[in-house]
C-alpha cells in the first residue's frame, strides 16, 4: 500500500537477470502478482508466478481498431502500449455476487438477504503505467471516495502493491500527454521502474516499496543509468507529438448536445460496448438475479455494464436512450465533459484502449475535437472547472469503515395493503429501522424480494412506525410487491436521494402539479406543508388522472378539498356522467389557478412530457426556473451513485436528485435522449 | 408472468414443446439440462413433447415452446391453430425466430430448387420462403440461438416460476466476451467476427476458442451490420466472403439479410 510520506529520492538498479527476485519478493506473504503476459495474441494482465511469464521481446503495433503483436529482437519486457485488460479486472471484477437469500422461510419476505463480502488475497500490480495509476485513482474517488463506498472494491483495492513502469515506447493510440496523466510517473506507486536494455532503474515511492528494495540489496543506479531512463521517457513524450487542444472541450461537448456529428458517429458505431469495457475508468454495473427453479435460494450478481446497451437507460415505462447516437453522446460527453463536474477530473486518462480495441476503429481523439468544433459559440454551457494539471493520484484506498449504511437492507412488515386503482396499491409498512423512519419527503427506497429485481420506489407517506409505499404493478417485481399481504415482510434500503426543499416553501404560495401515480412522491410533501401550514401562504394542488377511478388517495383528496386548507383542483382525461369535476389536461387547470406568481414555488411530478408542458405554463405565468422543482425517474440499480445507470449530465439522479430545480437541469430537461 | 408466480400457482403450468421445420437441436438442449430436468418436471406439467415422451396433448397449453420455421402451407395453418391453444407462446431457436438456415431459399428460386432436387416436384408442397413464427402469429417471448442456450431456457422457466421478467439481455456478444477476459480477435488478429452485431446468449463461445462469432443468436438490437461490413472490407475481405459470413442460421433476420442482398 502506498502511503504519502516524505521519502528521500532513492534510485537503484535491478539487473535484468535478477528481475525474478523482484517478482518473488512481491509474492511474499501470499500476495498474487498480476502482470503483463502474452495470451491469445495479445498482452493481457494475468496472475504470474515468475518473471519468465512477462512478454520478453514482444511489442504491439496499435492503431485505431488494430492491435497486432510483433516479435522484437530483444529481451525487454515492458515495451508495449496498454492491452485490452486494465487493472480494474482485478480491483473491480466483471462479476461479483452481491447478496444471497438462503433457505426457505415462512414466506419469502421472512428471509433476510445476506451481503456477500469479498476476501481476496492481497495483490501486487506489476507494470502499471502512469495513465493506469491515474485510472486507479479515478476509480478510487468514484467507488471509495464516499459518501457511499463500494465494499467489494475496497476489499480488493486495499493493500495493493503497485510496481509502476515508466513507458519507454508510445503506442499508436496513446495520448496521455493530452490528458495530463503521463508518460512520466507522477506518484501513487510503491516502486517505479524504468526499463533499460540490461535492467531496471528502480525508484522508491513508499515505505512498502523501500522494504522490498532493501530486501533485494540493490546497487544505487548510476548517473548514466538515470540519464538513460530520463531520455527514454522524454522520447515517449516527443513520440506522441503535440498534445491535443483539450482546453474548453469539456464545456463544448456538453454544449454540442444537439450536434449533427452524433448521428454521423452513430452510423459507424456498433454500440458493441467494447470501448467501455476496456476503459480503465468506466464503472457502470448492472444487477441481475440468479435463483434456482423455485426461488428457494437466490443471489444477486453485479456485472460490468455499458451505457451502450439498450437496457442501460430502460425503466418500466420506457427508455431514455433508445437511439445509438444518444448512447454515444452519453459516453463521450460523460467521459470528457461532465465527469469533471462529478469527480473533479476527466474520465479519460489517454491510455488509448478504446481506440485500439474499438472493432471499427472509432478514435476519441478525433471525435472529441470534431464534436467540440460543432458547439454553438459562444458556449451556452455552464463552465466546467478544469484544474491546470490532472489531480495527483491519491493514495490508494485506506477507507476501512463499515459497509455504508445506504447499502444495508432493513426488514419492514406489511401492516396494511390498500388498492388505490386497478393496478396501484399502497402498502403500509412498519419498521424499527431508525434511518428509514427519518426519511424526508421526496426520498425513495429500494425494495427487494428474493429472485426479482429491486426497484426504486418513492415513499408516499412517513408515519411514526414506518412508511407507506404506493406502487404500480408496472413489471414483474412491482407486481409481486403489490401482491404482498398483511403480515408479509420485505427488505428495504434507504431512504435515498435528495427530496423536496420544503423549507423554501415557507412564506410563499405553493403550486403542486401532478398526474397519475406522480402524486405518490408529493404526498409526504403535502403532509409536511400541512404540518407547517401557518408559515405558508396559499397551497394549490392540481391533480390529473386518466379517469376518476385512476385517482390515488380519493377519500383523502376529497377530505382535503372539503376542508379548504389547500385548494384542490382535480381533472381527468375522460369520464362518465357520474364525474362532476373537470375534464381536460392538468395544464389547463394550472392556467386558471390564482396565485401571486412572483412569490410562488412549484413542485411537479409526472411523466416527463407532462412535466415539460406544465413547465411551459409555469413560465408563461412568470415563475422562474429557480422556483420550479421536478422529480425525475431513471433506471437505478444501486440508488447511491455507484452503478451509473441514472446519469443525467453532471448528475446522478439517485443521489443528486431525484428532485431537481429546473435551474439545475437547464437545457437537459428538454433535450431528447440525454 | 405473475399469474404463474409460486405465490399464486395452484397447479403446475401445462407446457407443450412442438416443432416445425428444424433439426430438433433446440429441443435436445432442453433434454440436456440433466441436472434440472427433475425440478422442471416438478414445476411444470409437460403434456406434449414428442422428442421426449409418447404422451401427447393437443392443448390447451399455459406455455408452448415452438421450435422451427414455417416452411409449408400446412405448418402455416398449424401454427395458427396452436396459437389459439397457448396462453404464452415462446419461440426457440434461429429457425423459429428468423427462419433458420433454410431461409437461404428466400434468396433463391424456390421452384428451380424443387425441380432440381425432386423427381416429382409437383408432390412437394412447400412455401417459397422459410419464415419465423412471428411472421404468422403473435409471439410472447423469443429464445435465440442455433441452438438455444440451455442457460437461457432455464432462466425463462425460472422466471416463469418465481415471477420475474426473464433476463435475456440483447447486448452484443462482445460484452460477455470482454467480461470473460478474451482479447478481441477482430482487433488482435483481423479475424472476421460477427460478435459486435450479434445478440449475446452463447457465452461468447466461439471467440473464447479463437474463432470469429458465426452470429448464431442473430442480430442484436439496432445491429449496425453495414458499418461492420465496411470494416471487414477495409481489412481485405471481399464481397463474397462478407456475404457468406451473414448467410447462415439467421440469414432471414433483416439486419443480416440486408448485407447478404447487398454483397452477394
Amino acid at each position: 500500500m502506498v502511503r504519502v510520506s516524505a521519502i528521500e529520492p532513492e534510485t537503484w538498479f535491478l539487473p535484468r537477470r535478477r528481475l525474478d527476485e523482484l517478482v518473488q519478493a512481491l509474492r511474499q506473504g501470499g500476495r498474487d502478482v498480476i502482470g503483463p503476459t502474452v495470451r491469445d495474441g495479445a498482452i493481457m494482465l494475468e496472475p504470474i508466478e515468475t518473471a519468465s511469464a512477462l512478454p520478453s521481446g514482444w511489442g504491439v503495433d496499435n492503431s485505431p481498431g488494430v492491435a497486432r503483436l510483433v516479435r522484437r529482437d530483444d529481451e525487454r519486457v515492458f515495451d508495449q502500449p496498454p492491452g485490452p485488460t486494465s487493472w480494474k479486472r482485478w480491483t473491480f471484477p466483471p462479476r461479483v455476487t452481491q447478496m444471497a437469500w438462503n433457505g426457505a422461510g415462512e414466506s419469502d419476505g421472512d428471509r433476510q438477504p445476506q451481503s456477500a463480502t469479498a476476501a481476496p488475497a492481497p495483490m501486487a500490480f506489476l507494470g502499471a503505467r502512469a495513465c493506469e495509476i491515474a485510472a486507479l485513482a479515478i476509480q478510487d474517488r468514484i467507488l471509495a471516495g464516499g459518501p457511499v463506498v463500494d465494499p467489494d472494491y475496497v476489499a480488493r483495492r486495499r493493500d495493493n502493491l503497485i510496481v509502476a513502469v515508466e513507458c519507454a515506447v508510445a503506442g499508436g493510440t496513446c495520448f496521455c500527454t493530452s490528458m495530463g496523466t503521463g508518460p512520466e510517473l507522477g506518484g501513487g506507486h510503491d516502486l517505479g521502474l524504468s526499463e533499460l536494455d540490461d535492467g531496471f532503474v528502480v525508484r522508491v515511492g513508499s515505505d512498502a516499496g523501500r522494504r522490498i528494495v532493501d530486501g533485494l540489496g540493490l546497487m544505487a543506479a548510476t548517473d548514466d543509468q538515470q540519464q538513460t531512463a530520463e531520455d527514454s521517457v522524454a522520447g515517449v513524450r516527443a513520440a506522441m507529438g503535440e498534445p491535443l487542444p483539450m482546453e474548453g472541450v469539456p464545456e463544448r461537448l456538453v454544449a454540442a448536445a444537439e450536434s449533427p456529428r452524433w448521428a454521423e458517429i452513430a452510423e459507424r458505431c456498433l454500440h458493441c460496448t467494447n470501448c467501455t469495457l476496456v476503459c480503465p475508468t468506466c464503472f457502470c454495473t448492472s444487477v441481475s438475479q440468479r435463483s434456482d427453479l423455485d426461488g428457494g435460494s437466490a443471489t444477486t450478481e453485479r456485472s460490468w455494464e455499458s451505457c451502450f446497451t439498450l437496457d442501460f437507460a430502460r425503466v418500466a415505462g420506457g427508455n431514455f436512450r433508445t437511439r445509438p447516437e444518444d448512447r454515444y453522446r452519453q459516453w463521450l460527453t460523460h467521459k470528457f465533459g461532465t465527469w469533471w463536474t462529478q469527480f473533479g477530473s476527466s474520465g479519460c486518462v489517454g491510455c488509448g484502449r478504446c481506440i485500439a480495441w474499438c472493432p471499427v476503429g472509432i478514435d476519441v481523439r478525433v471525435e472529441t475535437q470534431a464534436v467540440a468544433a460543432t458547439a454553438p459559440a459562444p458556449s451556452i454551457a455552464r463552465p466546467i472547472v478544469v484544474p491546470a494539471s490532472f489531480p495527483a493520484p491519491a493514495p490508494p484506498v485506506t477507507v476501512v469503515g463499515k459497509p455504508a449504511r445506504e447499502l444495508a437492507w432493513a426488514q419492514a412488515l406489511v401492516v396494511d395493503s390498500r388498492r388505490e386503482t386497478p393496478d396501484v396499491v399502497t402498502l403500509t409498512l412498519n419498521t424499527d429501522d431508525a434511518l428509514l423512519l427519518a426519511g424526508r419527503p421526496g426520498q425513495f427506497v429500494m425494495a427487494a424480494l428474493p429472485a426479482v429485481a429491486a426497484p426504486p420506489i418513492s415513499v408516499s407517506r412517513f408515519h411514526p412506525d414506518g412508511l407507506q409505499l404506493t406502487i404500480r404493478a408496472a413489471g414483474a417485481a412491482t407486481a409481486q410487491i403489490c401482491a404482498l399481504e398483511r403480515g408479509a415482510t420485505i427488505s428495504l434500503r434507504g431512504p435515498l436521494g435528495r427530496g423536496w426543499p420544503v423549507e423554501l416553501a415557507e412564506g410563499r404560495d405553493v403550486m403542486i402539479i401532478t398526474g397519475g401515480i406522480g402524486l405518490a412522491p408529493l404526498r409526504p410533501l403535502i403532509d409536511e406543508l400541512l404540518a407547517r401550514r401557518d408559515r405558508i401562504a396559499r397551497i394549490h394542488l392540481a391533480y390529473g388522472a386518466r379517469t376518476p377511478a385512476d385517482r390515488l388517495y380519493k377519500d383523502e383528496l376529497d377530505r382535503l378539498a372539503a376542508s379548504g386548507v389547500i385548494d384542490v383542483a382535480q381533472t381527468v382525461d375522460r369520464a362518465g356522467p357520474e364525474w362532476l369535476g373537470r375534464v381536460g389536461v392538468v395544464t389547463q387547470v394550472i392556467d386558471r389557478v390564482l396565485c401571486s406568481c412572483d412569490r410562488t414555488i412549484a413542485f411537479v411530478c409526472g411523466p416527463e412530457r407532462m412535466m415539460q408542458a406544465t413547465v411551459d405554463v409555469l413560465h408563461e405565468r412568470g415563475i422562474p426556473n429557480e422556483r420550479i422543482y421536478v422529480t425525475l425517474e431513471r433506471h437505478m440499480d444501486c440508488g447511491v451513485g455507484l452503478c451509473g445507470h441514472c446519469q443525467l449530465g453532471p448528475y446522478f439522479v439517485c443521489k443528486d436528485g431525484p428532485v431537481f430545480s429546473l435551474a439545475e437541469l437547464g437545457p437537459m430537461f428538454e433535450i431528447e435522449g440525454i | 408472468m405473475s399469474p404463474m408466480s409460486r405465490r399464486q400457482a395452484p397447479r403446475r403450468p401445462r407446457v407443450g414443446v412442438v416443432k416445425f421445420a428444424s433439426c430438433d437441436g433446440c429441443q435436445l438442449t432442453m433434454l440436456d439440462l440433466e441436472d434440472e430436468l427433475l425440478a422442471i418436471t416438478e414445476r411444470f406439467d409437460i403434456v406434449e413433447f414428442a422428442e421426449a415422451t409418447s404422451n401427447r396433448s393437443e392443448g390447451p397449453y399455459d406455455v408452448l415452446l415452438v421450435e422451427g420455421s414455417i416452411s409449408t402451407p400446412e405448418q402455416a395453418e398449424e401454427i395458427t391453430r396452436l396459437r389459439r391453444e397457448a396462453t404464452m407462446l415462446v419461440t426457440i431457436g434461429a429457425c423459429a425466430t428468423s427462419g433458420g438456415i433454410q431461409a437461404l431459399r428466400n434468396l433463391a428460386d424456390h421452384d428451380a430448387f424443387r425441380n432440381a432436387v425432386y423427381p416429382r416436384p409437383e408432390w412437394i408442397e412447400s412455401l417459397p420462403t422459410s419464415t419465423p413464427v412471428s411472421d404468422h402469429v403473435a409471439v410472447d417471448a423469443e429464445l435465440y440461438g442455433c441452438p438455444i442456450s440451455g442457460r437461457q431456457l432455464l432462466e425463462l422457466l425460472t422466471a416463469l416460476t418465481v415471477g420475474r421478467r426473464p433476463q435475456l439481455p440483447d447486448e452484443a456478444v462482445c460484452a460477455e466476451c470482454k467480461r470473460l477476459g478474451n482479447p478481441c480477435i477482430l482487433v488482435a488478429e483481423g479475424v472476421a467476427c460477427l460478435g459486435p452485431v450479434t445478440r449475446t446468449g452463447c457465452g461468447a463461445l466461439c471467440p473464447s476458442f479463437g474463432r470469429g462469432c458465426y452470429g448464431c443468436f442473430g442480430p442484436k438490437e439496432s445491429a449496425n451490420t453495414p458499418a461492420l461490413a465496411a470494416w471487414f472490407a477495409s481489412l481485405g475481405y471481399d464481397d463474397g466472403e462478407i456475404a457468406r459470413l451473414y448467410a447462415k442460421f439467421n440469414v432471414g433476420a433483416p439486419a443480416f439479410h440486408q448485407i447478404v442482398e447487398a454483397k452477394r
